[in-house]
């Protein structure tokens, strides 16, 4: 990102933005197609920051605003995690932390057809991707992945679920892996689910090795790569 | 409705059963032990009276307001104490605005028969004019932040408002000598309340049949326990207050450990608090204290050490006569606000040794400005320096007396500049 923000031109890529700054003027740059992602919004001939965080910029034509919060904006081929709320005829009713309930239509699991209806509990937790988000709508979700098949998507069974922001969730799945992730798995074993709604998904053999990982992540937000590494050697050592 | 259930946090199946299933190995999500209680911290605000409370994640904001009324026909010498709670929908999103839900009740009842009935304000020493005026104390628990265990939270952030807050001063007058005079702050210290003890609550929450006990639960643990209870305990150990609600059966035995373990909590909790208060007490007395203006100079470079030395030995005779000085008004104050005693005799000492290495840190500047220009002229000489410390003092006596006595400053401030001239 670094050599792409000198290459461009404009100055406030990779800077912080606040909501009604002016970032992208169109008068200048009448014949491009641009990709706008969340926090920005057209007025006229000027591109407006609607929310806080980082102006970004990725080639050839994608603008985005990055910023962390507790809430969930769904936005469409995200990976999620959602709990089942309730289950109607034809949509399960699946809470993913956004602005409305999700709709996880029945028949959207791999092979799945009237017949074999799948039966979720109540509080069920599910790795789920947005297949729709549009503004007025309910999100729609589904099982699968763009081919059809399930390709881990599907209900999560036991371990700890637990929530925190959407930035710590980007953090988590960023590449290269992030340093409290890279730490935690050369000395323990466990498995993770990210949802980049902001819900993280651990499980291990033992309660305490679950314990110590969430705890863990849930502390590294806002610490730099050494400080997340230090942090994790500390509670390794509380534990032994 | 359906934009309500999307607002409603809800617990997945996943976590009940591994909250449940870590707990029978002693384990808990957030990494502590059954009996430990989370990490508490207090602020204070800049008036007195406020008091900010977090415990975890739980934020809890209490204030305490003052207003004269008339007393209860039944007790016409009694001011009244009452507490409102606060549960904004911002702290949790299953509180709702407007009429205060259960819980809210619930945490306000709770509070108000550990403070209120258990006599730990003095209710006496508010009247004012019997069957005609008291003060009526107002708690006010704004809860912030629902991390859970808002009761324990509420209590702290309640008893440590309540330490915190100070009412003008009241006294009879006019020609029939019924007439009430209410003195402003800037010209009567306001007065404290009467504290006979601080009442902690403590929760404990009961998991698989009351066989796991927790000591302050999170707001996971307490949508999963089976039953609550809170004891209100003091450090002499009375118990101010019991509320168990939940349909779980505790055994008596059970609950006698509950209550030791309150007891040794509670001792923790108040001195947390007390420690909290004093500091703030501290800061309080320094802030009313007016600096001279050359407070604002920037420290100085190069003052020798022989210098400074000589100056220290100045300012420490300076407060020496200085405490004997203001010895009078203080004790008449302390009479007047029949405080205790020993609380403000060593909290005034104190203020002062922390002004004393201010003044310290202070003079250098001021001295080496003074000494600049006799260094140029002449060679180093120590009577020349004297001299300055001398003027120094007469400077410093002028802005410490400024300080304590405000009654008569205009007329100190005319003598000491006379002098400084």
């Amino acid at each position: 990102m670094t050599d792409e923000s000198s290459s461009h031109p404009n100055t406030l890529v990779d800077h912080w933005v606040a909501p009604g700054d002016v970032v992208l003027d169109l008068t200048n740059m009448a014949n491009q197609t641009l990709k706008l992602g969340g926090g920005l919004r057209q007025e006229c001939d000027a591109i407006i920051v609607t929310k806080a965080g980082r102006f970004k910029f990725s080639k050839p034509n994608k603008y985005w605003v990055e910023s962390s919060q507790k809430r969930y904006v769904p936005c469409v081929e995200d990976t999620v995690l959602g709990i089942v709320v309730d289950s109607k005829a034809d949509n399960f009713l699946v809470d993913i932390k956004g602005p409305t309930l999700g709709f996880l239509p029945v028949l959207a699991f791999e092979g799945g057809t009237r017949r074999n209806v799948p039966k979720f509990e109540i509080g069920t937790v599910l790795y789920l991707r947005v297949v729709k988000a549009n503004t007025g709508m309910n999100p729609e979700l589904s099982c699968t992945d763009a081919t059809g098949k399930a390709s881990e998507f599907g209900p999560i069974k036991d371990g700890y679920m637990f929530e925190s922001s959407t930035g710590l969730a980007r953090l988590l799945l960023s590449r290269p892996t992030c340093p409290v992730l890279d730490a935690l798995g050369k000395k323990l074993s466990f498995e993770i689910a990210v949802g980049l709604n902001g819900r993280v998904w651990v499980n291990a053999s033992s309660p305490s090795t679950v314990i110590l990982v969430a705890n863990a992540i849930m502390s590294a937000e806002f610490l730099s790569g050494a400080q997340q590494r230090i942090l994790v050697e500390k509670l390794l050592q509380r534990v032994q | 409705m359906e934009q309500r259930l999307a607002n409603i946090w809800r617990m997945s199946v996943n976590e009940k059963k591994f909250i449940e299933n870590a707990l029978l190995s002693d384990h808990r999500v957030d990494g502590r032990r059954p009996f430990d209680y989370r990490r508490l911290s207090l602020k204070f605000g800049s008036d007195d009276g406020t008091a900010e409370v977090q415990l975890g994640q739980t934020h809890v904001m209490g204030f305490v307001t003052a207003q004269l009324v008339q007393p209860y026909r039944d007790r016409p010498n009694e001011g009244t104490f009452s507490i409102f709670t606060e549960f904004s929908p911002m702290a949790d999103p299953s509180f709702e605005p407007g009429r205060p839900g259960e819980a809210a009740v619930e945490l306000g009842r709770i509070i108000d028969r550990g403070l209120r009935e258990s006599r730990a304000v003095d209710m006496e020493s508010l009247c004012v004019l019997a069957g005609k005026l008291v003060w009526a104390i107002r708690v006010d628990l704004h809860i912030l932040d629902n991390g859970g265990n808002l009761v324990d939270a509420a209590n702290i952030a309640a008893v440590a408002a309540l330490l915190t807050f100070r009412r003008p001063e009241c006294s009879l007058g006019g020609e029939d000598t019924q007439s009430v005079i209410i003195h402003q702050p800037e010209v009567r210290e306001p007065i404290p309340l009467i504290v006979h003890h601080l009442p902690i609550a403590v929760t404990f929450a009961f998991f698989d049949d009351g066989e796991i006990l927790v000591i302050d639960p999170t707001y996971k643990e307490e949508i999963i326990m089976g039953g609550r209870m809170t004891v209100t305990m003091n450090t002499n150990e009375d118990v101010c207050a019991i509320q168990k609600p939940g349909g779980q059966g505790v055994k008596q035995s059970e609950i006698m450990r509950c209550l030791r373990l309150a007891s040794q909590k509670a001792t923790d909790i108040t001195d947390k608090i007390k420690k909290a208060v004093e500091a703030y007490d501290l800061e309080r007395a320094q802030r009313k204290i007016r600096r001279h203006s050359s407070s604002s100079a920037q420290a100085a470079c190069g003052a020798d050490i022989k210098m400074s030395k000589q100056v220290v030995d100045v300012t420490q005779k300076k407060i020496d006569g200085f405490k004997i000085q203001s010895k009078d008004p203080m004790n008449q104050e302390e009479v007047e606000s029949d405080t205790d005693l020993e609380n403000s005799n060593t909290r005034a000492p104190r203020a002062m040794e922390a002004e004393k290495k201010d003044t310290v840190a202070l003079e250098r500047p001021n001295e080496s400005k003074l000494e600049k220009p006799s260094v140029e002229a002449t060679v180093d000489d120590s009577h020349t320096k004297e001299m300055s410390a001398s003027v120094q003092q007469v400077n410093q006596k002028k802005s410490l007396k400024d300080a304590v006595k405000v009654k008569s400053r205009k007329k100190k401030k005319v003598a000491s500049t006379m002098v400084g001239e």
